[in-house]
């Protein structure tokens, strides 16, 4: 999964005893095919699972896809740390699995780099056409009209509230825990955030406006920020898109971060922090906004699907409300991040290798891969079955009708690092706005390579 | 170490064949791993920093000099260079002089001497990750180091510590009044700092020991002199510690700073992606960045390794001249 946005700026995790699960996961398939049919092909898939979870769902995802290839032998080679560092030198040493998924930020690296096979033939050969997935999500993976990579799953930013302070809700905002909905007015008990404003019964914010009043009204009453965030630009760049800016232009010929959209934007963003209206994750000694959030030292963040699994284990009884991020000037944007089985271009079982990725992203993978592990499933005719099981996720899966991909072009995850940089010296009070936007334009021209 | 063994062995007696073979049979294996791991390794990154070169190795061209064009011309670089060089002149001077004074304390005979040193000489062997990752929580806000500021009344910084990219030198300028501190003016950022008296604190023991041993080579008499003499302990220190350990010292100072200009895995662990605001991206996290980051490439890198090189072999030199005439005397 994606989850690679939540750890960032955390301490790596290693996980003990992932090893040990690694050698019981390389040694189930084996056992499994103790009858050894004839002509078995083996194929190789390297991924890097965020948990020990998500390595159990995708050991016996591969499992049943076995059971119903008999010709096809999967060898699943978990990474857990630095796994597209590994994976880059095992490109270059040719050494690389026959399958590998590859993000959506680094992914034109690896399409211009040549090591993905181009998939449009095989996909029309079998009767697979890009309408089958959010239109974010096969975006990050393509070059031109060729498609280099089938989405796997997906995550989307959505808007994480206190549902004891925001009692109205919006169309497809969901709570979790609690008592939702039914007497917001008479649970305040459970967040220390909600007491001073316990029976107000805020609306769930919806645009930029709304959420400027709501916040500013909760920082009176409390004295504190309600939200909590960071100068980091895997958020901003949302709000950079509601505001109706971009990065790079619809053609893909130019820079165009430095706008007066995204100038509008930026001081939106920053405003929020400036005005006391939102704060860092930092201040409030948090290891980022989620943590914050389920600390109870913070009303709104900003977060994706990540945020679920981490309340359950940090903050089992805090109810908590998602909400679609507020709409933007321009409308309403969030960011997919997202990631793709690819098919190594130097490949000797590249037909074996392509059954496996269509049938991963297929209809019945999908269903068993996001039901079993809770991440969103990029078919959309995935979606209702999803929902099923997990209805409080639908802000998020709403989300991917209109998500942007989380991609910045060849360079893109070098030019992260340098927007990343010129946000903390905004925050920090370094330089203004306008300078930051002229930098990060500059620093653009001379990273991103554009096609 | 090979060759100089091979030449007292030659210099002493004629060269007898059999014990020449047996003694290159010997260091055959590790001389084979040195080789293959460590040379191999220096020469081929040598060589592909003269070309671009593409993560993956699909693309490779011969550009001859232009990665180190670029990296002159390239405000990353300098800007890495600008933080190493603040990092080690931070560092070495102050590991050197707590290690020294450590030493000599620890030297004494004093109760429980040998408590002290390996209290000392801890954080050097303990995993450096582990140290990194509890320093982070000593510095979050509302940590140790700010429930220490907060019960001293000194106000704490803002943005926390491991977050500010605020120079101390630019702070205290704009004490006074100063107005827009030049990069290269703003000296170390707070963040940097931070990361600098971890650096210290970890590193001091190491430089402890080595100076307790070459303590040991000075003789006692020596002092035993000196105070019939009636020089003062701060005298027979300045005046005899101190000369008599310059050989060491200039060892300390060698490894201290190839040690700095080397850091990286505490950057690593403790920022993210050498921010804030690219004020604790070192050299070595900058060859990291262009090389697996999707930055320049691996030629790029590897072209910003060798200069590197040059850098530390340049600063040895220099402080050979300085500190390394004891010999001569």
């Amino acid at each position: 999964m994606v989850e690679d946005i939540r750890f960032h700026r955390l301490p790596r995790r290693t996980f003990v005893g992932m090893g040990v699960a690694g050698a019981a996961a390389l040694a189930l398939p084996v056992s499994l095919r103790n009858a050894r049919a004839q002509d078995v092909t083996e194929v190789r898939l390297t991924q890097s699972p965020s948990s020990p979870a998500e390595q159990n769902v995708m050991t016996s995802l591969l499992a049943t896809f076995m059971a119903q290839h008999p010709d096809i032998q999967v060898n699943y080679e978990p990474v857990t740390q630095q796994y597209n560092t590994k994976l880059q030198t095992d490109l270059a040493a040719g050494t690389a699995a026959d399958v590998f998924t590859f993000g959506s930020l680094p992914s034109p690296d690896f399409i211009q780099g040549g090591v993905l096979a181009p998939l449009n033939d095989r996909m029309a050969a079998a009767g697979i056409t890009t309408d089958q997935f959010y239109p974010g999500l096969i975006a990050a993976f393509q070059q031109g009209e060729e498609l280099y990579g089938l989405p796997k799953d997906f995550s989307t930013l959505g808007m994480i509230y206190d549902p004891a302070i925001f009692a109205t809700p919006t169309d497809t905002s969901t709570v979790i825990g609690g008592t939702p909905s039914a007497s917001p007015a008479a649970s305040p008990a459970a967040s220390p955030a909600a007491s001073p404003v316990a029976g107000e019964g805020l609306a769930v914010p919806t645009t930029w406006d709304e959420l400027r009043t709501v916040a500013t009204q909760l920082r009176d009453q409390t004295g504190q920020a309600p939200i909590v965030f960071g100068p980091s630009f895997d958020r901003y760049i949302a709000f950079l898109y509601q505001g109706g800016g971009s990065v790079i232009s619809e053609d893909g010929t130019s820079i165009v971060i430095d706008t007066p959209e995204a100038l509008a934007a930026l001081d939106f963003y920053h405003g929020l922090y400036v005005d006391g209206l939102a704060t860092t994750f930092t201040e409030v000694g948090a290891q980022w906004p989620g943590d914050a959030f389920a600390k109870g030292l913070a009303s709104i963040v900003f977060e994706g699907p990540w945020l679920i699994g981490f309340m359950a284990e940090n903050a089992p009884n805090k109810p908590y409300g998602i909400a679609e991020m507020p709409a933007g000037p321009a409308g309403k944007a969030t960011m997919a991040f997202t990631e793709a089985y690819g098919l190594n271009a130097a490949s000797d079982v590249q037909d074996a290798a392509f059954t496996l990725i269509a049938w991963l992203t297929g209809v019945e993978g999908m269903t068993q891969w996001s039901t079993g592990f809770g991440v969103l499933p990029s078919r959309p005719e995935v979606a209702a079955v999803y929902l099923e099981q997990f209805p409080e996720r639908e802000p998020f899966l709403v989300g991917g009708e209109y998500a942007r991909p989380w991609q910045l072009g060849s360079g893109g995850e070098r030019f992260n690092t340098e927007a990343n940089a010129e946000l903390q010296a905004l925050f920090a009070g370094q330089q203004d706005s306008a300078t930051t936007l002229a930098n990060m334009q500059a620093r653009a021209e001379e990273i991103i390579r554009l096609g | 170490m090979a060759t100089a063994l091979a030449r007292t062995k030659r210099s002493r007696s004629p060269m007898e064949s059999e014990d020449m073979i047996a003694g290159w049979v010997f260091l055959a294996p590790a001389f084979i791993i040195f080789a293959t791991f460590i040379f191999g390794p220096i020469f081929y990154s040598l060589w592909i920093s003269f070309y671009e070169r593409n993560s993956f190795g699909t693309i490779n061209n011969f550009v001859g000099i232009d990665n180190y064009r670029q990296i002159l011309d390239s405000p990353d670089f300098w800007n890495a260079f600008r933080n190493t060089a603040w990092f080690s002149l931070g560092v070495v001077p102050t590991q050197t002089a707590i290690g020294l004074v450590l030493a000599v304390l620890a030297n004494r005979k004093i109760r429980g001497k040998s408590f002290f040193r390996t209290a000392f000489y801890f954080p050097s062997i303990s995993s450096s990750v582990v140290i990194s990752l509890i320093f982070l929580w000593i510095y979050q806000r509302n940590g140790l180091v700010d429930i220490l500021f907060n019960g001293l009344n000194i106000p704490v910084p803002n943005p926390v510590w491991m977050q500010n990219p605020n120079g101390i030198i630019q702070m205290t300028l704009e004490q006074f009044g100063a107005d827009s501190v030049p990069p290269w003016l703003r000296g170390p950022s707070i963040a940097l700092m931070s990361i600098m008296l971890l650096n210290i604190w970890t590193t001091a023991g190491t430089m402890m020991v080595i100076f307790l041993a070459g303590l040991q080579d000075i003789p006692g008499d020596v002092y035993e002199a000196a105070s019939l003499d009636g020089a003062s302990r701060v005298r027979q220190f300045r005046d005899i510690t101190v000369p008599l350990l310059r050989p060491v010292i200039l060892f300390v100072v060698t490894l201290g700073t190839i040690g700095t200009f080397q850091v990286f895995d505490q950057i690593f662990v403790m920022t993210s992606d050498g921010g804030p605001a690219r004020t604790t991206t070192t050299l070595v996290y900058l060859i990291y960045q262009e090389g697996f980051k999707f930055g320049e490439g691996p030629g790029y890198a590897s072209a910003l390794a060798t200069i590197l090189f040059g850098i530390i072999f340049v600063l040895f030199l220099v402080q050979r001249h300085f500190l390394g005439q004891t010999e001569n005397r």
